[in-house]
């Protein structure tokens, strides 16, 4: 009886092609609308590292000098100290652990042809790739010693290697980085997460992937100017050497553990590392020491914006004004056909029976809704995706938005369908037949 | 009246003219506080930055592949600001940290007094050797621009700060309300170590490099400094002549390629682009809101048609048999109007009570801007109008029903 009914209600569309198309118009328009948003959130909020986001954590201090913490004081800082990095870099805590800031330095290429650009990138250490499971083209992170001794090595983005050196493998080969020669140890494959949550700070937190990783400690020995926020709660002595032993907090940190529930352990020692430094002078708000693990951090640096809710809500509260609307042209539909039920139920059709064929019928107008609702989504995204740069990375349709797109619109279509459905089973055969 | 005849009527059948109702009542709501945010962003992104004629103005990042010393470095950033000088077309120049609305830049604290714990108030924290008032256009309310002498070239690895600052309007009223800041003393941060300066002018109005929202977007200082011998590179600010900013930028980039002996980098931003660049998210929520504003009105349209059409089809025999007892034209049309009017009146009074509650909501989760009841009352009377529109072709139709044949079919 499905496949009789579902064919019943696809020929039922053709019967009256205004209100019809009207219908599946209405249905279609607010479908496109709640699922494009919804697309944008998803793929926002979305976790980037589902197998680890849960092992990976962001250490955050309160470094401020003056002692006037009161509970409940919003967190002061988002990143943390180029003393505070090195000696978390020396715990051994976790299994990995990196610290890095963002660089943006000129490459000069080897080819004479092309003029010399500036690159954006960061400056790790070498767990930084393993912990956020960074993929290699070509070559290998850079080694241990390489991180102890500063050593002038790059690796480079699989752009930036294929523009300079076309597909051949670089590694081994040398570039001038800041007008020095550096090393090419590597070539990443192409990498750009969404959000790019590993360094929420500083830079659009969508958008492009990085152009190239120099050590740290390298970056520290040249004194590369860093490219992001800084923070100083207070004066600090002037120049690159001064801000090595300031209070700002300019750079990044995470760990990597081993469990989810190692986070205890960590907290512990982050904990007894604030009162260690406070017995050394540093630290005195003696506000608490903040761990976030991936999810935490992208809510605490608000990754999701309200405008991006917003507009989610709008979505969905036009989405119901569409299910009023075919609500009523649905009842509109069904009412003229009283006289059909009639004579369905005097040929011995249970209400059951008539209850079925409307809503399948329903669901038919939802499944016309939702493949058109595809289409106009699909456009609304591009056309969302040209207004802002940091939203067409995020403005991708995946799978499950597709699956949700239809399931979303015969839902609505069946829901916008129960009530004139159900006035259709009211319909008494013998009056209606009598009218006749 | 037949208002009661009618509201009997509409009792006795209610269903269509709830979904109606609310229909009208669910969009009222979301365009109310839909047009409200539209008109909030875009008087937002027109706040004024301070900067006189913004299109004319444009900025020019120069960084040098190969530096050499401090001294050198102060010495290139000199000749890099004569040769952009010497450019036909250019007005002025100015060497200088960062620029409004271009969202990367430096802050400071800022505080009346060294013994306070806490500092007064953030700022933008502006410099530059020579006058972006000029440059810029800046408007003095009060005092003065730097004197020549005060301008002070800074090495990075020292210490010093040149001891005047100009502040805002703005950050002046937070500092010192309704007395003048002129001749104050005023501090970047706290403490021992805050550096004391005095204030030497006042400018109307400069933005922040972010130009926030709050009153926040308005707290800048100037600083007659260059600091010279840390990142290899400067930042430049121009105005154009008019209409000619576009050769300008071209004529400024290939004389620095020209005037510099080693490889440079030049990254060219017109004042007009950061402004773009700042909105733009805001603009993308405008249109996205006003596009659902205008389907939202042809969705409840389209539903208003809808349902008419299906009363007036119901109804064809009771529409005869008036007809044929008398009733002219006009009253059918009367009917069908005043009908929908009653329908649309129930939606706009709900409406409103949802509009209200939804910004509400916004307002508590969201923290946008409460709703002001003006949009409320104009989108009552919007679809006030909408229903008499909507219904007037399908009560034309009734009306014109001839009496005979309603009455004789079937």
């Amino acid at each position: 009886m499905f496949s009789y009914y579902f064919k019943l209600g696809v020929r039922s569309l053709r019967r009256n092609p205004a209100l019809t198309s009207l219908m599946v118009l209405t249905l279609a328009i607010g479908v496109a609308a709640s699922v494009s948003t919804l697309t944008i959130l998803h793929m926002m909020s979305g976790d980037p590292i589902p197998q680890k986001s849960e092992r990976l954590f962001v250490p955050i201090f309160d470094v401020a000098p003056v002692d006037n913490y009161k509970p409940g004081d919003k967190l002061r800082e988002n990143q943390v100290t180029y003393q505070d990095v090195m000696n978390l870099l020396k715990s051994g805590q976790g299994v990995r652990r990196t610290g890095l800031y963002g660089i943006a330095a000129p490459i000069e290429p080897p080819r004479k042809d092309l003029p010399a650009f500036s690159a954006n990138g960061m400056a790790p250490t070498r767990d930084f790739f393993a912990m956020f499971e960074v993929p290699f083209l070509h070559g290998q992170p850079w080694s241990a010693q390489d991180d102890e001794r500063g050593a002038d090595v790059v690796v480079l983005s699989r752009e930036i290697s294929e523009k300079l050196f076309g597909e051949a493998s670089p590694v081994g080969q040398r570039i001038n980085v800041m007008g020095l020669p550096f090393t090419i140890v590597g070539v990443i494959d192409k990498w750009v997460p969404q959000p790019r949550y590993y360094r929420l700070v500083g830079g659009e937190q969508f958008g492009k992937g990085e152009d190239m990783f120099i050590p740290l400690a390298s970056a520290i020995r040249h004194e590369t100017s860093h490219n992001g926020g800084m923070n100083c709660s207070e004066r600090s002595d002037p120049g690159f050497q001064g801000r090595l032993r300031s209070n700002c907090t300019w750079l990044q940190f995470w760990f990597e553990t081993d469990s989810s529930g190692d986070r205890a352990a960590l907290q512990s020692y982050i904990d007894s590392y604030a009162a260690e430094q406070r017995k050394l002078g540093r630290m005195k708000r003696a506000a608490p020491n903040h761990l976030f693990n991936v999810t935490e951090w992208m809510q605490e640096r608000e990754v999701v914006g309200k405008d991006t809710k917003l507009s989610a809500w709008l979505a969905f509260g036009f989405l119901l004004l569409c299910l009023v609307n075919t609500i009523g042209l649905l009842l509109a539909k069904f009412s003229v056909r009283a006289a059909e039920v009639g004579i369905r139920r005097a040929l011995g059709a249970s209400r059951r029976e008539i209850f079925r064929q409307f809503l399948i019928e329903s669901a038919v107008v939802g499944l016309a809704g939702g493949v058109l609702g595809l289409v106009l989504a699909f456009g609304a995204l591009a056309l969302l995706s040209m207004q802002g740069s940091e939203v067409a990375v995020v403005a991708h349709m995946d799978l499950t938005m597709l699956a949700i797109t239809f399931i979303m619109s015969v839902l609505a279509a069946i829901l916008a369908g129960l009530l004139p459905t159900w006035r259709a089973c009211q319909v008494t055969p013998a009056l209606q037949l009598k009218s006749q | 009246m037949e208002i009661r005849p009618i509201l009997s009527a509409l009792l006795r059948n209610k269903t269509g003219a709830i979904l109606v109702a609310l229909q009208v009542a669910l969009s009222l709501a979301i365009l109310a506080n839909a047009l409200h945010i539209v008109s909030e962003r875009r008087h937002m992104s027109a706040r004024p930055s301070g900067v006189a004629d913004e299109h004319a103005v444009f900025s020019v990042s120069v960084r040098n592949l190969f530096t050499g010393g401090p001294e050198q470095q102060l010495a290139t950033q000199k000749r890099e600001a004569e040769t952009i000088r010497a450019v036909p077309g250019v007005v002025s120049v100015a060497n200088v940290n960062q620029i409004p609305l271009s969202q990367s830049g430096w802050n400071n604290s800022v505080a009346v007094d060294r013994k306070q714990v806490d500092e007064t108030a953030p700022s933008s924290f502006y410099f530059s050797p020579d006058s972006i008032i000029k440059t810029w256009g800046l408007k003095l309310v009060e005092g003065r621009d730097f004197l020549p002498s005060e301008y002070m070239d800074i090495d990075n690895n020292s210490d010093a700060v040149p001891g005047q600052v100009i502040i805002t309007k703005a950050l002046a009223e937070k500092m010192w309300p309704g007395v003048p800041a002129t001749g104050k003393n005023m501090y970047f941060g706290t403490g021992e170590d805050a550096i004391e300066v005095r204030v030497v002018g006042v400018v109307e109005r400069l933005q922040t490099q972010n130009a926030e929202v709050t009153a926040r977007g308005e707290y800048s200082s100037i600083v007659p400094m260059r600091q010279y011998g840390g990142y290899p590179g400067a930042l430049y600010t121009i105005r154009a002549e008019a209409g000619q900013r576009e050769r300008v930028i071209r004529d400024v980039e290939a004389a620095l390629r020209r005037a510099s002996p080693t490889p440079v980098i030049l990254e060219s931003v017109t004042l007009d682009q950061h402004r773009k660049d700042r909105y733009r998210a805001d603009t993308a929520l405008s249109w996205t809101l006003v596009t659902v504003s205008i389907l939202l009105l042809l969705i409840t349209a389209s539903g208003i048609v809808g349902m008419a059409s299906l009363w007036v089809t119901q109804r064809r025999k009771q529409i005869g048999v008036r007809r044929a007892l008398g009733a002219r034209k006009a009253d059918i049309l009367r009917y069908f109007i005043t009908e929908n009017f009653m329908i649309t009146s129930a939606g706009v009074v709900g409406g409103v009570l949802l509009g209200v509650a939804l910004n509400q909501l916004l307002v508590s989760k969201l923290e946008m801007a409460r709703l002001p009841l003006e949009y409320l009352i104009t989108g009552g009377v919007v679809f006030w109008l909408l229903g008499v529109i909507a219904v007037y072709g399908p009560a034309w139709r009734a009306a014109s029903i001839s009496p005979a044949l309603a009455t004789r079919s079937a």
